[in-house]
């Protein structure tokens, strides 16, 4: 039998080995583990020796040759008599210790029952529907946000007919997104179709990224930014804002609160506007209302939301019956609210619900401002800041100049749901509550 | 110069063992033997016996000696005759190195580098094929790299010599004398902390480092028409270079992660976290991960080539993930 003898693998990192010397001739009959020839490799040298006895019968390397590991060196024509015998038979597959060899896997004492297969107890569930539903990525799912895309327009050419990013990408270029455009925006300008309008609120548009100059500070949103930010884009987006303003006399309210400030009560001015908003909402039911598909729910109870400022954000705490309660009770609640707020300990409860709200932006509250809605409320009344002012009044028919405390309230309302009659009848209303100065 | 991975990184032994009197070569017949891979061949005649040191078969006693020395200023380079027997200093390490600093309240430092020959791939057996990268990732206080190309073993070698903190140092067996490879004549270092872009693509990343960079190279060429994929090498594996991941995550939405070492507990499942967490809303299918399966590495080349991952897995991963 003709033999090859190969460049051996002398270490794991060796892929090649040089061959020095040889020490047998083509023709030499040679013993088994003679050696045959030396070898080099850049980390060892060795001999190597022949496989078996028998006659050098092709030398294929010249010494000083360079070759892989596996390459063949020589063939040797094996000695029928010295060539190695055949090989051994496979072990007998043994039934008791299943194919290990010796006496370690022998069994012993009775054999090990079987784990039993047990079936769900309970039926699977059903695969969930596949019809209708659209795979999509989270790239796709914010490229479809800030795009304002129907992803059910794309077809999907990823796995089980996701919508990759490709197809988007895809789609875009194709102009299709163009035609399809105006549909988006005619749905959004439609009064809310949901049942819930707050079930499905647009996402806030990410801004593109910019590029940070030296110095510059990048601050991430906390939820509650995300939050206010959120709100703010559906709002606008959502209601068209009407916005007038009354320019208020508070005159009396200024004098009750000086009464009460003598009987040891401090009354801010707050109170007197959520309390006359209250009276007002009462008589306006179209301010204290709310959109549902295409209708308007006109709320029984008056909630009026309250804006505070908090060192974590902003936060809305909800004054619940408000026209039930009495100034003072209002301004306790206020206090409390204003404290607890700062503290972080209102509940989550104590947050929604409002049917109206009401923002104060405090002593350095500048002239006027124009209010955003708080959906899906459809009003919210502004506090101005309060100015003495000369202002020209009747006095027994006579025109007179006087001083006064006088503040700008400022009024948004829906215009989808309110007309300028109703809101700015209650508005007025508000003004006449509040210069009448009857807070009983 | 044309230069062998193992070369390179007895190249970098050698000039810095020049460069700065503070180097020492300590190890299992580092010195009269030239090491049993022959890194360090020709450096004990070259530098002396009291410089390149023979070692007693004791990690533990190789990595301890390495910190002592360390804190009297020292730069010692610590080989481990192969890497699977780091465990047996590991202790030294994680406990006694990777805290100095931070015990000392950074008023000391602790300049060691621990290398040695990790990987498998060569019908090593169990004993000499593993790569426990892994473990080191999760000790605060360690730098841990693992070149691929006989460039970074040198360059990240001297950049490891020199950097004041304990440097682990996974040099691929696999790739000692497969790889020669054309490097400067003049000198270089390769930073610690950045990883290499091998092959801008765009539609998929593939994270990978050590040998399996070459199969994935094979891969993403062999597939060209087929996928356009890019490829980085992190060649730091502590800290990792999250901004060249980041970015490639944003640009191609896809991200395969590839290593030798085991899946569960790999350094691929702190990437994919990292990426599903800051990247969420880039992504254009699962990250996925091909690793080797969760068993010793088997002597038996048929079973070796079954456990370890290699170009034809990639290649599949690649698929599917394209396909998503």
């Amino acid at each position: 039998m003709l033999i090859d003898v190969v460049m051996p693998q002398l270490g794991e990192s060796v892929v090649e080995g040089v061959v020095v010397k040889w020490l047998v001739e083509a023709g030499e009959w040679v013993a088994k583990d003679q050696p045959l020839l030396e070898i080099s490799t850049d980390k060892v040298d060795a001999e190597i020796p022949s496989p078996s006895a028998g006659r050098v019968t092709q030398i294929l390397v010249k010494p000083g040759e360079t070759v892989p590991i596996q390459a063949v060196l020589l063939k040797i024509e094996t000695d029928p008599v010295a060539s190695p015998p055949a090989p051994e038979a496979a072990p007998k597959w043994d039934e008791e210790t299943e194919g290990f060899p010796g006496h370690m896997a022998r069994t012993s004492g009775p054999p090990i029952p079987a784990p039993p297969r047990v079936e769900p107890s309970a039926s699977a569930p059903p695969p969930p529907p596949t019809t209708g539903r659209i795979r999509i990525t989270p790239v796709v799912a914010r490229m479809a946000a800030e795009q304002g895309l129907d992803l059910s327009k794309i077809p999907g050419t990823g796995i089980d007919g996701r919508v990759t990013r490709k197809d988007v990408e895809e789609y875009l270029a194709s102009g299709q997104a163009a035609s399809a455009a105006p549909a988006e925006v005619r749905s959004a300008a439609t009064p809310a179709p949901a049942k819930v309008p707050a079930a499905t609120p647009p996402k806030v548009a990410r801004a593109p990224k910019v590029a940070l100059a030296e110095g510059d500070q990048l601050v991430p949103w906390t939820p509650i930014r995300k939050k206010i930010a959120e709100h703010m884009v559906r709002s606008k987006q959502t209601s068209p804002h009407v916005h007038i303003f009354a320019e208020v006399d508070m005159h009396r309210v200024a004098g009750v609160r000086a009464t009460s400030k003598k009987e040891g009560v401090n009354l801010t001015y707050l109170p007197f506007v959520i309390h006359a908003a209250a009276k007002a909402l009462r008589e306006t039911p179209i301010m204290n209302a709310t959109v549902s598909g295409e209708s308007t729910v006109l709320k029984k109870d008056i909630h009026i939301a309250v804006a505070v400022d908090t060192s974590s954000g902003l936060l809305v705490p909800v004054l619940r019956h408000a026209d039930r309660m009495s100034l003072k009770e209002i301004s306790a609640a206020m206090d409390d609210f204003g404290a607890r707020a700062k503290s972080g300990k209102i509940s989550p409860d104590e947050l929604s619900g409002g049917t109206f709200s009401i923002t104060n932006p405090g002593i350095k509250g500048n002239l006027f401002g124009t209010p955003i809605i708080n959906q899906p409320q459809v009003g919210i009344l502004r506090l101005g800041q309060i100015v003495k002012r000369a202002v020209v009044i009747d006095v027994d028919g006579e025109d007179s100049i006087v001083i006064r405390p006088m503040m700008y309230l400022g009024c948004a309302y829906d215009h989808r749901v309110i007309d300028g009659v109703a809101g700015n009848g209650f508005l007025y209303r508000v003004r006449e509550i509040l210069e009448a100065g009857d807070f009983s | 110069m044309l230069v062998t991975y193992i070369e390179a990184i007895r190249q970098a032994m050698d000039e810095e063992l020049g460069r700065d009197r503070n180097v020492l070569l300590m190890g299992q017949d580092v010195g009269v033997l030239g090491g049993a891979f022959k890194a360090s061949a020709g450096l004990q005649e070259k530098h002396g016996a009291d410089r390149v040191v023979d070692m007693p078969i004791s990690e533990s006693l190789i990595v301890g000696a390495g910190v002592g020395l360390a804190v009297q200023g020292m730069r010692p380079i610590l080989e481990m005759q192969f890497i699977d027997f780091i465990s047996c200093g590991f202790d030294q390490i994680v406990n006694s190195a990777a805290t100095l600093r931070y015990r000392h309240g950074g008023q000391t430092a602790c300049p060691i580098v621990v290398r040695g020959p990790s990987g498998g791939g060569v019908h090593g057996g169990l004993y000499h094929s593993q790569n426990p990268e892994a473990w080191f990732c999760h000790v605060p206080g360690l730098k841990v790299v693992a070149p691929a190309t006989a460039y970074d073993a040198k360059g990240l070698l001297k950049s490891a010599i020199r950097d004041d903190d304990p440097v682990i140092y996974f040099e691929h067996k696999f790739l000692y004398r497969r790889i020669k490879e054309e490097i400067p004549a003049e000198e270089y270092l390769v930073p610690i902390g950045k990883a290499a872009l091998r092959k801008e693509g765009r539609d998929l990343t593939v994270i990978t480092y050590g040998a399996p960079v070459h199969a994935v190279m094979k891969a993403a060429r062999d597939m060209a028409t087929e996928v356009d994929i890019e490829v980085i090498d992190l060649r730091t594996l502590l800290p990792i270079d999250w901004a060249t991941v980041k970015a490639s995550v944003r640009k191609t939405g896809k991200v395969l992660i590839v290593h030798e070492a085991r899946l569960t507990g790999g350094i691929g499942g702190e990437v994919a976290a990292r990426i599903a967490q800051d990247c969420f809303e880039e992504l254009d299918g699962p990250v996925m991960r091909l690793a080797a399966r969760d068993v010793h590495t088997p002597f038996a080349p048929a079973m070796e080539a079954y456990v370890l991952p290699n170009q034809e897995k990639i290649t599949e991963a690649i698929r599917k993930l394209a396909a998503y």
